[in-house]
């Protein structure tokens, strides 16, 4: 055995042990990106169920009955209304 | 005795038979050939078994979900959308039977059925059964935790209408495999479905995903579909029926609001109505889309059509006067107008609405331009806007037609169609004589139209039906406050079986604002009973309420004549910095 198989050997073991380390990295990664997409799947579900609950308290049946029985508010007349045009 | 060597003793020297080694030899070569043959298969020719096995062991193929595509407004206001829910499924075989009766209860309860059925449920020969689809997240949790061995749960995707019954008829509902059944469900059905993917992964003992092989396939949601309805339009013009329809002790009642400029739908409301949020209620008559699938005889809606005929062929104009009488003989009945007319001018005879003035303008006229000019206007056609179920009512060829039909079809019997023609028929009075191509999706671009009559018979109709909603006119409480509106009225006799019985429809269709067109709203009120059947009473103040409400939701700015209006022209930093005390609109058109 000489100098120069000692060295190959040595570095043999560091790069089979660097790549059971980059595999284990690599695993780990990927886990963490699948919880993250578990994660965004999630909260894409949330934005939907906010989305719908948000429209379901602005709805226009909702928004007459607060605004006439709660608000006491009439619809708009032309009577009382200043019309503005923008001019471009 | 002579010592002997112990190699040389007699009674070891032992003389096996020769076959003896060779056997054992041959045996032992012939196991380890068997031993060679086996590896071989393994690596070889049967490997792909033991693959198949490894793999089953480590890989999974999963789905990748993906949802149904959402319905949204004009305004992009959401009105379906899925969300996800979770469905309670049964194995039977692996529920142990000393399941404790204390856990059968609460699940029953969470599931909300009796107990005896949930075990009945649970008793049945099938291996999986599904005790309830689509509950709620915070029950399924709550199922979840009673920690029942056998009893699953599976992600799936519920629709959510938050307008309910006012928008029912337009976007129709999904079944609870998330496709479409009726409405805009169905007839995009295509476009709105997701197609779920699938991926091959590689799992741990624990059977965690571990590693990704390979996406087989990628999800695909649904795309989003833009309506051209505007929710709150919608919504007023399905009260303004629901009142009406309430208050008239009526049957059912639709309407229809179009955008003259862009031909988009901006209302289609029908009652009674139904929410599509509640499945025990999707069955029956309710369903029905009236404004499209439902056809009727139009009656009196049909005269300005008539009248323009004879205009545009220059045989009368609108202050030409006519002898009308009480009764024109034609066919075997009298036609007769409800009040007798001695002379009245082309315009009266649509704002009096006299049937008898109308049958003699056509009677002047060909069966065949008559035909032309209802074909042209949209009657006996099926309207192209992609909704299920529309249909074309009947126009009969006009070969068929004898003297007493033409005189009849002229004021809109013998003729059927749906008030969504109706609606479409009328934009060529608001459009200047084109027909505007509609749609249900928002493309707010101006179209152009199909030139049906020429622009001054269109100008010169408009202004009779204004008349209509004026003194003297059959549909004073058309009015709009604030805008000009003309239209026509329709009362007609409802057929039933073979001749005319007892009950009406009210119709009433019209636009405004006169002085530049921007909606066209028909109303049809079905069977009013208690008081007044007459379009003019019972369908002409719902087109009022619709048109005033509609135009203020457009921003669209009042022409009445009456009513003095405030006008400024100001730069956009003074409006927003207008400090006035009345509430002001702002005009972008």
């Amino acid at each position: 055995m000489n100098r120069a198989t000692l060295t190959l050997l040595a570095l043999l073991l560091i790069c089979a042990l660097s790549l059971v380390a980059a595999q284990q990295r690599a695993r780990k990664l990927f886990l963490a990106q699948e919880q993250a997409q578990i994660e965004e799947r999630k909260l894409n579900q949330e934005w939907l169920r906010l989305e719908y609950e948000q429209r379901n308290l602005s709805k226009s049946a909702r928004i007459r009955d607060v605004a006439r029985n709660q608000l006491h508010m009439s619809p708009i007349s032309p009577e009382r209304t200043l019309y503005l045009r923008e001019v471009k | 005795m002579r010592p002997v060597g112990f190699s040389t003793s007699p009674n070891l020297v032992l003389r096996l038979p020769m076959w003896r080694s060779r056997l054992m030899l041959f045996l032992l070569f012939f196991v380890f050939m068997l031993l060679l043959i086996r590896a071989f298969w393994i690596q070889g020719p049967g490997n792909a078994f033991y693959e198949a096995k490894g793999i089953r062991g480590t890989q999974r193929e999963l789905e990748l979900p993906a949802s149904r595509g959402k319905i949204l407004d004009r305004n992009g206001q959401v009105i379906a959308t899925s969300l996800e829910a979770k469905s309670v499924i049964a194995y039977n075989d692996t529920i142990p039977d000393d399941l404790s009766a204390e856990k059968v209860k609460s699940l029953a309860n969470l599931l909300q059925i009796s107990e005896s059925e949930l075990r009945k449920k649970l008793k049945e020969e099938r291996k999986q059964i599904f005790l309830k689809r689509q509950v709620d997240p915070a029950v399924a949790q709550q199922i979840k935790q009673l920690e029942i061995p056998g009893i699953g749960l599976n992600n799936e995707y519920r629709r959510f209408y938050p307008e309910g019954e006012a928008m029912a008829h337009v976007v129709g509902f999904t079944n609870v495999n998330d496709k479409g059944q009726e409405g805009m469900e169905l007839s995009r059905e295509k476009e709105l479905a997701g197609h779920p993917g699938q991926r091959r992964v590689v799992v741990d003992r624990l059977g965690r995903v571990v590693e990704e092989m390979a996406i087989l396939q990628l999800p695909q949601n649904g795309k989003d579909l833009n309506l051209s309805i505007d929710s709150k339009i919608q919504f007023l013009a399905y009260n303004a029926v629901k009142n009406a329809v309430e208050q008239h002790h009526a049957k059912a009642g639709g309407a229809v609001v179009l955008d003259t400029q862009t031909g988009e739908i901006l209302a289609l409301a029908n009652y009674p109505s139904y929410n599509p949020n509640d499945r025990k209620y999707l069955t029956g008559e309710q369903l029905r889309n009236r404004v499209l699938t439902d056809t009727f005889e139009p009656g009196s809606t049909m005269k300005p059509f008539t009248v323009s005929l004879a205009l545009e062929k220059g045989q009368v104009q609108p202050n030409t006067q006519m002898v009308i009488g009480a009764k024109y003989l034609i066919g075997p009945k009298p036609i007769t107008d409800t009040h007798p007319y001695g002379v009245l001018t082309v315009a009266q005879i649509i704002q009096k609405s006299s049937n008898i003035g109308t049958a003699k303008l056509a009677m002047n006229t060909s069966p065949q331009e008559m035909w032309e000019l209802y074909t042209a206007a949209g009657f006996g056609q099926v309207p192209k806007i992609g909704f299920p179920g529309a249909v074309s009512g009947t126009l009969h060829p006009y070969k068929k037609w004898v003297p007493s039909d033409q005189a009849r079809i002229a004021f809109g019997y013998g003729i059927s169609a749906s008030l969504f023609q109706v609606a479409r028929a009328y934009t060529i009075f608001a459009r200047d004589g084109e027909l505007v191509p509609l749609t249900i999706e928002r493309s707010p671009e101006i179209k152009a139209g199909t030139p049906v009559i020429s622009a001054k018979t269109a100008i010169e109709m408009r202004s009779m039906l204004e008349t209509v909603t004026e003194p003297g006119g059959t549909a004073i409480k058309a009015q709009a406050e604030g805008f000009r509106v003309g239209g026509k009225t329709g009362t007609a006799h409802k057929l039933v079986g073979k001749g005319y019985g007892n009950k009406y429809r009210a119709y009433f269709a019209g636009l405004a604002p006169i002085s530049a067109p921007r909606i066209v709203v028909a109303v049809m009120i079905d069977e009013p009973t208690g008081g007044s059947h007459y379009g003019g009473d019972v369908a002409a103040p719902v087109f009022s309420t619709i048109v005033s409400e509609t135009l203020h939701t457009l921003n669209v700015l009042p022409d009445s004549k009456v009513k003095q209006m405030v006008l400024q022209d100001k730069t956009p930093e003074e409006v927003r910095t207008a400090n006035v005390q009345t509430q002001h609109v702002v005009l972008k058109r």
